[in-house]
C-alpha cells in the first residue's frame, strides 16, 4: 500500500509540472499585461516601462519560468502584482472559503444521490424511478448561475430568510457563517446531485444485470441483502471516481456560485487574477488547484479497492 | 433483433418525449441557420422591451432585437457548440480510456498523468485564455470544453474497463485464443457503451450549461451574436420588467436538456445488451 | 470482523482522514478573522482594492475607498478646481516657480501625532523618489512640464516647493485623486525597511481592517480636524457622521442589486444603466446623478488606410445621433457632448455643443466621394464597462443607416488596453475617466504618436494650442484655446466624442447627505443613515 501511494505521488509530479508549465506560458500568451492595467487610462510610457522592469516582465519567458520554479522549490509563491500581498496569503483564505462551500455541497449531493440512484436503478421503470429521474434531470437542466440567482431572490430577498451577499467564516461565528453558506451549498449540491443520481442509477442497473447477482439471488439472499451487499459496493466504483472528480474539480473553484453569492473563493481569485493578468497569483492558484486535485484523486484511488477489490493491482 | 429493439424504444413514452424535444431543438437550429423572421442582431430603438405580440412572437429585448430570431440564431450556436463538444470528447475519451484501462502498464500511467494535468487545468482559464488569444468565436468554447471534458470520459471508461477486465467473459475470450485487440474491441468496448452514453448525454447537457456559465462570466459567445446562455445571462437585468427575456432562452435550454437526457436514457436501455430486464 | 466490515472500517478511516485535512485547512485559512458586531454603513464595491499605498498600486475602486483616509495639501472642489485642504494658504511667487504652503493648525495623524512641515517634506520627498513607484511622478519630475527642484520646510508650518519652470496646473495635478491626492502621510506608514505598512494619514476616516476579497472597514477618526464651511468636493468641511463604513466586495451586478433591494447595502455607486430600470421601481431607493468630467466616444485610428481619408471619419461622426446614443446608453440620464471638454466643466460653453451634427445623408455623400463600398470597419469594445459596449452597439446600428458596415469585435478589457496602447485598432469604443482640467482631457488623445502609440491625434496646430493651454493661467485665454481645439477636433475627427458619462448612485431613503459630484467617486463623509432603518 505504501509503495502504491509513493508511486502515485511520484506520478503526480510530472502532472504538476505539466499543468504549471502550460499555465505559465498560456497566461503570458494572452494580450495585455499587468503594467498596462495598473496604469488604466493614465497614458504614460515612462511609467509603463518602469513598472514592467520592476515586475521583471521585460525578461525572456524561459528565464522568468526558471526563476519562478526555483522560487517555488524554496516554498515561495512570490508576490501578487495587483494585490500588494504575498501570493500564499491570498491563497489560503480563498481555498478555505472554497472548501467550506464545496466539501459540504459534495457531501450533501452524495447523500442525496447514492440512495436515490440505487433505489431508482433497482426499481427501474417504476413510478418511483420516473419521479427520481425527472427531479434529477430538472436539476441538470437549470444553469447554475440561474439557480443561484433564483435562490438568492426567493430565499434572500422575497422570503428574507438568509443573507444575500457576503461571507463569514463558520469558525468566527457558527450560525452566521452557516447562514451565509446555506444558499450557495444548496444550489451547488442540487446540481451535482443531478449528475450523480444518473450515474449511480446507470451503474446500479448495470451491476444488477451481471451474472453473480443472479447467483446471489439464486442462493436465496433477500433482495435488500443483494442490493446492500452486492449491488451497492460494485455500483459505487464508477460513482466514487465521479465524486472524486467532482470534488477535485470544484476545489479548483466553483466560480459561478462564488460569483453569484460573492464568496471570496479560489475560483473568483483565479478569474479576477486572469482578468488583471496577475501572473504570480494565477500560477499560485494553479499550484493549489493541482495539488488539491491530485491529492483528492489519490484518496479516491486509494479508497477505490474498497468498492472494487482487485482493481488495485491492475 | 435490431428491429425488436427499436420497437422497444418507440414504445417508451420517455423516449418518445425525449425524441420529440430533440427534433424540435434540431429543427430550431436548422431553421435558425437558414432563416429567421428578423435580423437577430439588428437594433431597433423604437421597439425596446416590447412584450410578446403578433409582430414579435416572443417580444423584443433591451435593444429592440426580436427574441424569436435571436432564439433561433442562438440555437445554431448553442446546440452546435454542445453537440460538437460532446462528440469530440466522448469518441476520443472512450478510445483513450478503454485502451489505457485494458493495456495498463506504462501506457496507462502516462495517460492518467496527462489526464490529471488536463483535469487540474480549469476549463474556465482555458476558455479565457483561448478567447483572449484567438479573439472569440464559437470555436474557442468547443476546444476549451472538449479538452475539459475529455479526462472525465477517460476516467469513467477506464474505471469500468478495470471492472470488466476481471469478468468471466473477458477471461473466456482470452482463453479462446482471441487477441487482446479483438477482446478489447469485441468484448470490452461494447460493454462500456452504457456509461459512455450516459456520459455523452450528460456532456451535451454540461456543454450547453457551460456555455451559459461562460456567458454569465462574460467569456461566452461574443455579442452581439446570440446564444441561449448569453440571452439568459443578459436577461437577469430585466427580470422584473421583461420576464419573457428569461423565459424564452431558459425554456429552450431546459427543454433541450430534458429531451437529450430522456432520450439518452432510453437509448442506453436499447444499446446495452445486458440492460434488458430478466 | 467480516470482510465487508473491514472495508467499511477502511472507508470510514479514509473519510475521516479526508475530513481532517479540510478542517485543518479551514482552521489555517479562516482562523485569523474576528467577528463583526452591529452592522456598519455598507457600500458595495465591484472589485477589491489593490493596495493602501497612495498612488502606487491603484485603480478607481482603490482611489474611492482611500480618498476617505488620505488628504493632501490641496484637493478638488465641487467644480473640479483645486481648493485648500491641509494647506491654509498658498503664496505663489510672481515668476510662478515658488509655491509657499502654510499648513493648517491642529491637524493630527491617525496615530495622534500632530502634522508638521517636516511630515509634508518627508511625504513629498518620498513621492519624488523614483523608488517609491508613485504613478504620478512624471507630472512633477520634468517629463511632463515642470520639475520640482526642491521641497523645503521654512519652519514648523510652512513648506516651499521650487519648480524648474512655471506650471499653472501644479495644484490641479497635486490634487489628482489617481495620485492618492498626493496625501501627506506619517512615517509610521512605512516598515523600517521602507516598504509600505499601513496608512497613517489625516483623513476623516481611518483604515481599520482589510479582509481581502471580502470587505474594507473604515472608522471615524475622533481627532480629525475639519475645515470650516460646507463640504466642497474632496475638501471643505468633512464630517464623519457614520462611525463605521464598510465596503463589501460584490462582483456580480445582479447580486449587488439584490443586496440593495434587501437593504444589506445603503448606497450603490456606479449604477449601470441596465439596472436603473429596476432600481427606479424600488420604493425605498432614490437615484443621485451628476455628469462627470470624463468623455465617452470612439477613438479613430487614421493610420488605417480606410480611415486615413478624413471624409470617412467625418461620415462616421455624421452618421451618429449623439443625443440618442447618450439617452440609450445612460437610460436618459446624460445628453450629447461632441467635445472633449466635459459638460460639467466651466469651460464647456455653447461653442462646444456645435459639433453634434447628425446628418446621415451627408455622411452617405461623403462616403460616396471617398469611394467607400461597404468595406467592414472593426469597432473594438469590451463587456467590462457596459457603457462602452452599449455605445458600440448603438453606433453600429446607427452607422448602418448611412451605409457604413461596422463590425463589433468584443475583447476582454486587458486585451483592449493592449490594443489601445499599441494603436492596433480601427475604431475603439472608449471612455476616459474624469480629468480636472480640459487640457488634461485633450492630452489623453493628443501627442507625439511616434513616441506614444495610444495617441490618435497629432495635428501640429492642435499640439501648439494644447501646449499653450498648459502654460496659460488666464481663464479667458484658456477658454479661447479650448474653443479652437474643439473646432479642430471636429474637423479631424480623431476621437468622436459622444457624451459625458454620468455618475449614477442608488441611495436608500434612510440615507441623508449623499450627493454625487463630477469626479464620480462616492463620498461618505457628511452622510448618515437614520437609525430607524438600521438593521
Amino acid at each position: 500500500m505504501t509503495r502504491y501511494i509513493l508511486t502515485r505521488v511520484m506520478l503526480a509530479i510530472p502532472t504538476l509540472l505539466l499543468a504549471l508549465a502550460a499555465i505559465f506560458f498560456l497566461v503570458r500568451l494572452i494580450p495585455g499585461d499587468p503594467a498596462q492595467l495598473m496604469l488604466g487610462d493614465v497614458d504614460d510610457p515612462a511609467a509603463l516601462a518602469r513598472i514592467r522592469q520592476e515586475l521583471a516582465l521585460d525578461q525572456p519567458l524561459p528565464v522568468q519560468f526558471g526563476h519562478w520554479l526555483l522560487q517555488l522549490l524554496r516554498g515561495d509563491l512570490g508576490q501578487s502584482i495587483t494585490l500588494d500581498s504575498p501570493v500564499s496569503d491570498l491563497l489560503l483564505p480563498s481555498f478555505a472559503v472554497t472548501a467550506s462551500l464545496v466539501v459540504p455541497a459534495v457531501v450533501v449531493a452524495a447523500l442525496i444521490a447514492i440512495p436515490a440512484g440505487v433505489v431508482a436503478g433497482w426499481k427501474q421503470n417504476t413510478r418511483l424511478d420516473v419521479a427520481v429521474m425527472t427531479l434529477a434531470t430538472l436539476a441538470l437542466s437549470i444553469p447554475s448561475f440561474w439557480l443561484g440567482l433564483m435562490f438568492l431572490l426567493v430565499f434572500g430577498v422575497y422570503l428574507n430568510l438568509l443573507p444575500v451577499v457576503g461571507y463569514v467564516s463558520p469558525l468566527e461565528d457558527v450560525w452566521q457563517g452557516l447562514s451565509y453558506l446555506v444558499l450557495p451549498v444548496m444550489s451547488l449540491a442540487l446540481i451535482e446531485a443531478g449528475v450523480l443520481i444518473r450515474l449511480v442509477r446507470a451503474s446500479t442497473i448495470e451491476v444488477l444485470g451481471l451474472d453473480y447477482i443472479a447467483h446471489a439471488r439464486a442462493k436465496g439472499l433477500t433482495e435488500a441483502a443483494v442490493i446492500v451487499r452486492h449491488v451497492l459496493p460494485n455500483a459505487m466504483a464508477p460513482t466514487w471516481t465521479m465524486i472524486g472528480l467532482t470534488l477535485g474539480g470544484l476545489l479548483g473553484g466553483a466560480v459561478v456560485t462564488e460569483t453569484v453569492f460573492s464568496l471570496p473563493g479560489l475560483g473568483r481569485l483565479m478569474v479576477e487574477s486572469v482578468f488583471a493578468r496577475d501572473y504570480p497569483v494565477i500560477q499560485g492558484c494553479m499550484v493549489i488547484v493541482t495539488v488539491a486535485y491530485v491529492s483528492v484523486n489519490l484518496l479516491t484511488e486509494i479508497t477505490y479497492p474498497i468498492f472494487s477489490p482487485g482493481a488495485r493491482d491492475a | 433483433m435490431r428491429e425488436g429493439r427499436w420497437m422497444t424504444i418507440t414504445r417508451q413514452p420517455n423516449a418518445i418525449a425525449g425524441g420529440v424535444l430533440i427534433l424540435i431543438m434540431l429543427f430550431g437550429a436548422i431553421l435558425g441557420a437558414v432563416h429567421t423572421p428578423y435580423d437577430p442582431i439588428a437594433v431597433d430603438f423604437f421597439h425596446r422591451l416590447t412584450p410578446p405580440a403578433p409582430e414579435h412572437w416572443l417580444g423584443t429585448d433591451e435593444w429592440g432585437r426580436d427574441v424569436l430570431s435571436r432564439l433561433l440564431a442562438g440555437a445554431v450556436v448553442s446546440v452546435g457548440i454542445a453537440g460538437v463538444t460532446a462528440l469530440i470528447a466522448t469518441s476520443l475519451g472512450a478510445l483513450i480510456g478503454a485502451t489505457a484501462g485494458f493495456l495498463g502498464g506504462w501506457f496507462d500511467k502516462v495517460v492518467i498523468a496527462l489526464m490529471d494535468a488536463l483535469l487540474a487545468f480549469p476549463a474556465l482559464i482555458m476558455a479565457l485564455a483561448l478567447v483572449a488569444i484567438f479573439s472569440s468565436s464559437a470555436f474557442t468554447p468547443i476546444i476549451a470544453l472538449s479538452v475539459a471534458y475529455l479526462p472525465s470520459v477517460v476516467r469513467v471508461v477506464r474505471a469500468s474497463v478495470l471492472v470488466l477486465r476481471r469478468s468471466d467473459f473477458v477471461d473466456a475470450s482470452m482463453v479462446m485464443g482471441n487477441s487482446r485487440a479483438i477482446t478489447l474491441l469485441r468484448h470490452i468496448l461494447p460493454n462500456t457503451v452504457a456509461p459512455v452514453i450516459v456520459l455523452a448525454t450528460s456532456l451535451f447537457g454540461w456543454a450547453l450549461l457551460a456555455e451559459s456559465a461562460l456567458s454569465f462570466l462574460g467569456l461566452g459567445t461574443p455579442p452581439p451574436a446570440s446564444s441561449w446562455g448569453g440571452m439568459l445571462s443578459d436577461s437577469r437585468n430585466y427580470f422584473a420588467d421583461a420576464p419573457w427575456l428569461a423565459v424564452a432562452p431558459g425554456l429552450a435550454l431546459s427543454l433541450s436538456l430534458l429531451g437529450v437526457n430522456l432520450f439518452g436514457d432510453a437509448l442506453r436501455d436499447l444499446l446495452d445488451p445486458r440492460m434488458q430486464k430478466p | 470482523m467480516t470482510e465487508s466490515g473491514k472495508r467499511n472500517m477502511r472507508l470510514i478511516l479514509g473519510m475521516g482522514g479526508f475530513a481532517a485535512v479540510f478542517v485543518a485547512i479551514l482552521l489555517v485559512g479562516g482562523g485569523r478573522q474576528e467577528a463583526a458586531p452591529a452592522r456598519p454603513f455598507q457600500i458595495p464595491l465591484s472589485s477589491d482594492i489593490r493596495s493602501t499605498s497612495p498612488g502606487v498600486n491603484r485603480d478607481a475602486n482603490t482611489d474611492t475607498v482611500m480618498m476617505h483616509v488620505f488628504e493632501g495639501l490641496v484637493a478638488y472642489r465641487e467644480n473640479g478646481t483645486p481648493g485648500l485642504l491641509l494647506a491654509d494658504a498658498i503664496d505663489v511667487s510672481p515668476d510662478g516657480r515658488r509655491y509657499e504652503f502654510r499648513l493648517r493648525r491642529g491637524v493630527r495623524f491617525h496615530n495622534g501625532e500632530p502634522m508638521t512641515a517636516r511630515d509634508v517634506v518627508w511625504s513629498w520627498r518620498r513621492y519624488l523618489d523614483p523608488r517609491t513607484g508613485w504613478s504620478c511622478l512624471s507630472a512633477f519630475d520634468g517629463s511632463r512640464g515642470a520639475r520640482i527642484q526642491s521641497v523645503e520646510a521654512l519652519d514648523g508650518e510652512r513648506v516651499v516647493f521650487t519648480l524648474s519652470q512655471p506650471q499653472p496646473l501644479l495644484l490641479t495635478q497635486m490634487a489628482d485623486i489617481q495620485c492618492g491626492g498626493s496625501a501627506i502621510i506619517h512615517p509610521a506608514s512605512l516598515n523600517p525597511d521602507g516598504s509600505w505598512r499601513w496608512p497613517v494619514a489625516t483623513g476623516p476616516y481611518r483604515l481599520t481592517s482589510w479582509k481581502r476579497g471580502r470587505h474594507i472597514d473604515l472608522e471615524a477618526f475622533g481627532q480629525y480636524s475639519r475645515r470650516s464651511g460646507p463640504r466642497d468636493g474632496n475638501t471643505g468641511g468633512k464630517v464623519a457622521y457614520e462611525p463605521r463604513l464598510r465596503w463589501l466586495i460584490i462582483r456580480d451586478a445582479a447580486s449587488r442589486l439584490a443586496a440593495l433591494s434587501k437593504g444589506q447595502v445603503d448606497v450603490m455607486p456606479e449604477l449601470p444603466a441596465p439596472e436603473m430600470l429596476q432600481v427606479r421601481q424600488l420604493k425605498d431607493v432614490t437615484i443621485a446623478v451628476r455628469p462627470m468630467l470624463g468623455a465617452y466616444g470612439l477613438l479613430v485610428q487614421d493610420h488605417d488606410p480606410l480611415l486615413a481619408d478624413p471624409r470617412v471619419r467625418q461620415a462616421i461622426a455624421l452618421s451618429i445621433d449623439r443625443r440618442a446614443v447618450a439617452g440609450l446608453v445612460t437610460a436618459d440620464v446624460a445628453g450629447a457632448n461632441p467635445s472633449m471638454v466635459p459638460t460639467a466643466s466651466p469651460y464647456h460653453t455653447a461653442a462646444h455643443d456645435l459639433g453634434a451634427v447628425h446628418h446621415p445623408e451627408r455622411a452617405r455623400r461623403l462616403l460616396a466621394q471617398a469611394g467607400y463600398r461597404g468595406q467592414p470597419i472593426i469597432l473594438t469594445t469590451n463587456r467590462r464597462y457596459p457603457a462602452m459596449f452599449n455605445q458600440a452597439l448603438v453606433v453600429q446600428a446607427m452607422a448602418r443607416g448611412s451605409g457604413l458596415n461596422i463590425k463589433l469585435e468584443v475583447v476582454e478589457w486587458a486585451t483592449q488596453m493592449d490594443r489601445w496602447r499599441s494603436g492596433r485598432f480601427q475604431l475603439m469604443s472608449f471612455g476616459f475617466s474624469a480629468r480636472a482640467d480640459p487640457s488634461l482631457n485633450y492630452e489623453s488623445i493628443l501627442g507625439d504618436r511616434a513616441a506614444n502609440k495610444s495617441k490618435v491625434w497629432d495635428n501640429p496646430a492642435a499640439l501648439a494650442l494644447a501646449a499653450d493651454a498648459l502654460r496659460t493661467s488666464d481663464p479667458k485665454a484658456r477658454q479661447a484655446i479650448f474653443d479652437q481645439l474643439q473646432v479642430l477636433m471636429i474637423q479631424d475627427a480623431p476621437f468622436i466624442a459622444l457624451f459625458s458619462p454620468p455618475d449614477v448612485n442608488a441611495v436608500h431613503r434612510s440615507v441623508t447627505g449623499f450627493s454625487s459630484w463630477p469626479f464620480g467617486r462616492a463620498r461618505f463623509w457628511g452622510v448618515r443613515r437614520s437609525t430607524g432603518a438600521a438593521k
